[in-house]
Parts: structure tokens; sequence; C-alpha cells
């Protein structure tokens, strides 16, 4: 064996070396890792009340409330991640993001009766990206409500992008009356 | 263990024929305009259509603009680290002289790209998710691998001797490479703010193709520009250390001479 | 345009970085490569 070689299995031996204490290390930590807690997850398990957690997930459609005491807007909506939903309660101003349908993640604490008193609120969007002109003709032709899940596959609308584009005028004429 | 032993020596040999400094300044002189003109077209191309020609996102509004420049620099921040740690194995293994001056001049701008990833993501969160940085998983991954960087830049000049210094910041450079693929998955392992990748090896991007076109002209173009700054730099570095070395050559003669000319001491 | 700030700071911030890098680079180049060829001239005349 070279010295050469020996030094590549040397430093191939240390990188497995290594990969395997940081997979075992992230293994261990991924509880704390984890940036949010679903409301399944806080209803099997409710924290105390006096830790700050954070929920994830998606606003409930019809859910959302918003009143005004003392001159502060409060917004209560129900978190839900499919099996379970908490009901949240958010006094101040909503991310640009914030609605129906919309992934969000609150800052808080859990109360007693179960709900949940965010002192932030912050929206996560998908990695969906698609123009304003394509997810209008979604909507009306009913092909996807936003208020429900996720968007339709890309290669399902993307040939109706470019279909659009050149009568883009025509299909803007109908919303602007 | 004979195929091992003539894999590395052959590998060994193909690298060492770029490491003939006067060859690799051919070739670099040569390849440089192929990188600079060709990045300099595309990312303006991609920056205008991203800015002026593409269209707004549904639920983002124009904000999605910031996207044709924060995927590049993310990508180029990997992919640059990626580079690094390529030299550095050249560097441990075979002790490619090359490959020491490049991680030397990918250093700073891997972490100019960095900062600059971190700083328009920083900028893009705060009008759609609310907050300027958040501590989850893909975030604090990347924040990671820019102390990387910067740990490498103050290593590999740390010492006297520059060849301790390119040792010891090879060693950073591989055992930092862990932290690649930890950004890559930290968006499929871990719940993040940060949404998960919309363009993938195996599935159909879930972008629209209007949006994907000046994504992939920017990528295209900055990938040339980081490659041909780093070229650059990398031919400037191989010139300094030639002209180091006449000048060490000059005083030499000098300093063996016992009466020298008065010309060569002006040099 | 909506979120105007942010897109400008983000496309400034690029932009400028990026320039500095290039500028950087290309006079590190040019200046390297005169020093060594006014170096290099005088050597190859002289009878080594």
């Amino acid at each position: 064996m070279t010295r050469k070689s020996r030094r590549l299995w040397l430093v191939v031996a240390c990188m497995i070396g290594l990969g395997s204490a940081a997979a075992l290390t992230l293994n261990a930590f991924s509880s704390n890792i984890v940036f949010f807690m679903a409301p399944s997850q806080v209803h099997a398990k409710p924290p105390p009340a006096d830790r700050t957690i954070r929920l994830g997930g998606m606003v409930v459609a019809g859910s959302v409330h918003r009143e005004k005491v003392k001159d502060s807007p409060v917004n209560l909506f129900d978190v839900t991640d499919g099996q379970a939903a908490v009901t949240v309660r958010y006094e101040g101003i909503l991310p640009d993001l914030f609605r129906e349908g919309q992934s969000v993640v609150a800052v808080g604490t859990v109360n007693p009766d179960g709900t949940f008193r965010a002192s932030e609120v912050l929206a996560k969007h998908d990695e969906t990206y698609m123009p304003k002109e394509v997810a209008e003709e979604l909507r009306r032709s009913g092909k996807w409500d936003p208020r429900f899940g996720k968007a339709p596959d890309a290669a399902s609308w993307n040939t109706m992008t470019a279909a659009d584009t050149p009568k883009k005028p025509a299909t803007q004429t109908p919303d602007g009356n | 263990m004979n195929a091992t032993q003539s894999l590395t020596a052959r590998t060994g040999n193909l690298f060492h024929r770029y490491a003939n400094p006067g060859r690799f300044l051919r070739m670099g002189a040569k390849l440089q305009p192929w990188l600079t003109w060709p990045a300099l077209v595309l990312s303006i191309a991609g920056i205008v259509w991203g800015l002026f020609f593409s269209p707004a996102d549904w639920q983002q509004g124009d904000s999605v603009r910031i996207m044709y420049v924060h995927v590049p620099t993310a990508w180029l921040a990997s992919s640059g680290y990626m580079g690094l740690a390529v030299c550095s194995l050249l560097s441990l293994v075979w002790r490619h002289p090359l490959a020491d001056l490049a991680a030397v001049e990918i250093g700073p701008v891997g972490a100019s790209i960095t900062a600059v990833c971190l700083a328009t993501g920083s900028l893009w969160g705060k009008p759609m998710w609310g907050t300027w940085w958040v501590w989850d998983a893909r975030l604090t991954s990347v924040l990671v691998l820019f102390f990387l960087y910067l740990g490498h830049i103050a290593l590999i000049r740390a010492f006297d001797e520059p060849q301790r210094g390119y040792r010891a910041a090879a060693i950073l450079g591989l055992a930092g490479a862990v932290d690649l693929p930890i950004i890559k998955f930290s968006v499929q392992w871990w719940n993040t703010l940060h949404q998960p990748d919309s363009i993938t090896v195996t599935g159909a991007p879930t972008m629209s193709t209007s949006m994907l076109w000046p994504l992939g002209l920017t990528t295209l173009g900055f990938t040339l520009g980081f490659g041909a700054i780093v070229l650059a730099r990398l031919r400037a570095s191989v010139m300094e250390s030639r002209i180091r070395t006449i000048l060490a050559a000059n005083r030499g003669r000098q300093s063996a001479n016992p009466a020298p000319k008065p010309d060569s001491a002006a040099v | 345009m909506t979120h105007l700030p942010y897109i400008l700071a983000a496309y400034g911030l690029t932009l400028g970085v990026a320039t500095v890098l290039s500028v950087n680079a290309a006079i590190r180049l040019r200046t390297a490569r005169k020093r060594l060829a006014a170096i290099e001239q005088p050597r190859t005349r002289q009878p080594s």
C-alpha cells in the first residue's frame, strides 16, 4: 500500500466515523430539532401551562373569527393536522400570508382548558409556486380550493399557463367587470 | 490492494498534470472568457426576466421575486463548500499544491455567497413568514455552514508555515462536509418553517414554468460567475506565488554573490 | 409591486456583493499579471 492510498483510506474511515457520529447525535436529539408540535401531539401529551411551545398545522376553513378588544385585534382560529384541532387565540396583526387553509406556526402556551394562547403567529408557505391568474383559473373552474388542501400537480396546470399567456387580457377583463 | 494502488497512482498522475503552474495559467487564461461572459449574460437576463417579466405568485405576490437571487446563492453556498471539500481531499491524500491554493480562494467567495443567501432569505422571511429569523433546522444548518466557511478562512491563514495551515484547514473542510446532507435533507427529516424543495431530482417541480425559466437562468449564471471569480482569484494566486519564488531566487543570488550588481539590487 | 423595499434590498445586496467580488478579483489578477511580466522579463535576459 502506498502512502497515498493509506491516506485515502484513513480519510474515508474518518469520514465514515464522523458521519455516523453526526447521524446518531441528530437522531438522538431529533425531538429538539423539530420546529413545532402538531395538534394531535398536544392533545395526546399536553405540555405544562408555563412551557412555551410552537404549534404547527393548517388553519381550519371557516374557523377564523376576528374581534376587537380595546383597539387591539383578537384573532381566534382552529389549527389542525387532520387528526385533532386546537383553538388558537392571538392578539395582534397576523402576517400577510395568513388565510384559511394556510399552514401556520403559533408560538405560545397551552391553557388548562386546552386552548392555545399565541404570542406570535408565523405563516408557513408550501413549495408550490404559481401565477395569480392560474390560481384564480383553478379556483373558478372548481379544480382546487386553496382553503382545503394542497394545489394540484404542477404538470396539470403548467400547460394551462402556456395556453393562457397569449390571451391574458381576455381572462382579465371578466375579472375587472 | 493492487487495484487501489494503481487507482490512486493513476488519479494522482491525472491531477498532477494540472499542478504545473505554467500549464494551469495557460489553460486558465483560455477558460476565463468562457466563464465570465456567459455568466454576465445569463445573470443579467435572468434578473431582468425575474424582476419584470415573470408573474407574481398567487399567495406571495411580488416578494416571490426574491427567490431568483435567494435560491441560486443557496445552491452555490452548498456547492461551493462541496468544491472546498474536494480540494481538501486532494490536499490531504494527493498533497496537490493547486488544490491548496484553490481552497484558499474558494473560502472567502463561498462565505460571501452564504452571507447573501442568509440575508436574502431573511428579507424574504420577514414579509412572508412574519419573522426575520427562526431557529429551524434548515436556517440553523446554513448558519453553521457560514461559520464553517469563516473557520476555514481563519485556519488556512493562521500558520506562519503555509503547509500546516493547508493541512489543518483541509481537515476542517472535510469534516464540515457532514453539514451538506443535513442542509439538503433538513426540510424532509424534521418539520421546519422553511418549505420543502420545489425542484427535486426524482419528482416534477411544483413550480410554474414561467418562474422556473428565470430561476434556471440566474442559477446557471451565478454558478458560472462563481467559477469565473474563483478561477480569476486562483490565477492571480498562482502568479503571486511565482512572483514570490522569483524574488526569493533573486535575493538568494544576491546574498550568494559578494558584490551584487546595482541593477539587480533595484529589482 | 408589493413588498418593494424587501425586493430592492435583496437584489441590491446580491448585486453589490457580486460586484465587489468580481472587481476585486479582476484588479488582483491584473496587478499580479503586470508584476509577473515586469519581473520575468529581466530574468529571461540574464544568463543563468
